[in-house]
């Protein structure tokens, strides 16, 4: 059994993976994506199966892909990486799947963005689709602040702000929960403690353990089912009325802020699971 | 200039491709006028033709000044020009704790740029943080500087006034719905009168910057002040020209010509 870890950086997370495989006798190598080059037809040779632990989504995104398609199994898959990348195909994917998720329109120009959003009422996000650690997301709370976002975003341009991403915003408990979902179990959860609205740990919330009920269970297995299944982060929002709703999938979530709280090796979790990947008959691999 | 019996030439800047070491244009103009569009390109052209001895209108100071936010405010400010608050900081961290000191709502400006363009009104502290991010992403060195003045709560207007030299050619009012009041983005042209007291700021205001043919922007405070809001070097005149009885070319024209013999 050989596992190879695509990695940009070795952060505490690959750190953590590359001793839970140690602790397990398991041969590994790091395989750098700055440094590997792929070809159309090759892919990487001598791995059972390799962890893509990229920083940046599109290497994640094309490696998985090029990986993938030339029988190497990867975890996470290409399609879970391509669908919860994306914020417009993970809310539709959670559509599609009954997952209840907040209200959500897409506009291709800043006119059309500016009319929906007045139609949906304030305050909404924008958010843009690619994009980790809370980066660039914006509460609007009014007409003023639309129209100067949506100018910002229309004059940055490129293919990340040229979709308009408009979704309702959902006043939260000065919290949200983070749950984590390996195969088809719900191994995590953590509260992200935040006064800010913006409740990622990389921007400064605060973890504390939050318990598996079987509403968060059953609402993170389905979320990560709905975007391919594999190692996935959800994240649950929990709206005044009580419903819990899930506004993003996260497929190389960090996680070294949530082992201590829960208590739960979630390092060695991803790790045998992705031995389980590699010893799969071929044909139970979907 | 025609009618004046001016022989002429029209320039295309994008034509030019001035030689630094030439010292000089080959046709020997005695002045050249500039209506680029581009701030930045008229801003080295003036330099060029100025540093090559060349008259120009205006001059490369005066397009300098104008064309940045930061450099207007302190040449007002410095000449005791009553305008809107301004504070400038370099980083977002540093504009957010400017802001949330200045209290909302204000205004984000690019420090260069016209139209309008990208200028931010700030109501609460969730615009501040997502306006600056963007700021810092769009990045270069215009958004890397952060100009955050008070909001001044207008009429629904304000006053634009075009100064030629020592003269106030004409005031007008720009009304719109919207904060921003550029005729460009739909602001509305409507015959203003020419008090004392903006005749009297209209100079002060482009004598600040350096003086030649200026327009210059003046918002009404709730108070019943006049604050000289931006000072323009290339000034757009053809909203101006269906509210306004005066030939407003032609009064640049001889100042153009009043200063080829200066």
């Amino acid at each position: 059994m050989r596992v190879g870890v695509l990695c940009s950086r070795v952060r505490v997370e690959e750190k953590l993976i590359f001793q839970a495989l140690q602790d397990r006798g398991v041969d590994s190598e790091r395989i750098d994506d700055e440094a590997i080059t792929l070809d159309l037809t090759g892919g990487l040779d001598g791995y059972d199966v390799v962890l893509i632990r990229c920083l940046s989504h599109s290497r994640a995104l094309y490696a998985s892909k090029l990986l993938g398609e030339n029988g190497q199994r990867t975890v996470n898959t290409y399609e879970v990486i391509a669908t919860s990348g994306d914020k417009l195909l993970t809310s539709l994917a959670l559509a599609k799947r009954g997952v209840p998720t907040p209200r959500t329109r897409v506009a291709f120009t800043a006119q059309s963005a500016l009319e929906t959003i007045e139609q949906m009422g304030y305050p909404v996000v924008l958010k843009p689709l690619n994009g980790s650690w809370g980066r660039l997301l914006a509460k609007i709370n009014d007409r003023d602040a639309a129209e100067t976002i949506l100018e910002h975003k229309h004059t940055l341009g490129g293919y990340p702000h040229s979709i308009f991403y408009i979704q309702e915003y959902i006043e939260k408990p000065g919290r949200d929960i983070r749950s984590f979902v390996v195969g088809d179990e719900t191994i995590a959860a953590i509260y992200r403690n935040s006064p800010h609205w913006i409740t990622n740990t990389a921007r400064g919330a605060e973890a504390s353990n939050c318990p598996i009920t079987p509403q968060i269970d059953r609402l993170s297995r389905a979320a990560a089912e709905a975007v391919g299944g594999g190692v996935v982060a959800v994240d649950i929002l929990e709206a005044p009325d009580g419903r819990l709703l899930v506004s993003e999938v996260n497929h190389t979530a960090e996680f070294r802020n949530s082992i201590a709280p829960t208590g739960v090796d979630i390092p060695g979790r991803i790790v045998d699971y992705a031995l389980e990947v590699a010893a799969m008959e071929p044909g139970r691999l979907s | 200039m025609q009618e004046r019996g001016v022989d002429y030439d029209r320039l295309d800047e994008r034509d030019l491709a001035l030689r630094l070491q030439a010292n000089g244009l080959a046709e020997g103009y005695d002045l050249i006028w500039c209506r680029a569009i581009s701030h930045s390109q008229a801003a080295y052209a003036l330099s060029i033709l100025n540093g090559w001895g060349i008259k120009t209108v205006n001059s490369d100071q005066v397009v300098n000044t104008c064309g940045d936010k930061v450099l207007t405010s302190m040449a007002l400010i410095q000449h005791g020009v009553p305008t809107p608050r301004t504070v400038v900081a370099f980083s977002v961290e540093a504009a957010l704790q400017a802001i949330e000191e200045m209290g909302y709502p204000l205004v984000l400006k690019p420090a260069v740029g016209s139209w309008g363009r990208l200028l931010s009104k700030v109501n609460d502290r969730d615009t501040a943080e997502a306006v600056l991010k963007h700021k810092a992403t769009l990045g270069g060195p215009v958004h890397s500087v952060f100009y955050i003045q008070e909001y001044v709560d207008k009429p629904s207007r304000d006053i634009r006034t075009l100064v030629v030299g020592d003269e106030v050619v004409y005031a007008m009012y720009r009304r719109s719905d919207h904060w921003i009041t550029n005729t460009a983005r739909g602001g509305e042209a409507l015959s203003c009168p020419l008090s004392p007291e903006i005749r009297e700021l209209s100079l002060a205001a482009a004598h600040a910057v350096g003086g030649g043919i200026l327009a210059v922007d003046l918002l009404e405070t709730a108070g019943g002040h006049l604050l000289v809001n931006e000072v323009n070097h290339t000034p757009e005149f053809h909203g101006a020209a269906k509210v306004v009885d005066v030939d407003i070319a032609g009064k640049m024209a001889d100042y153009v010509l009043q200063m080829v013999d200066w």
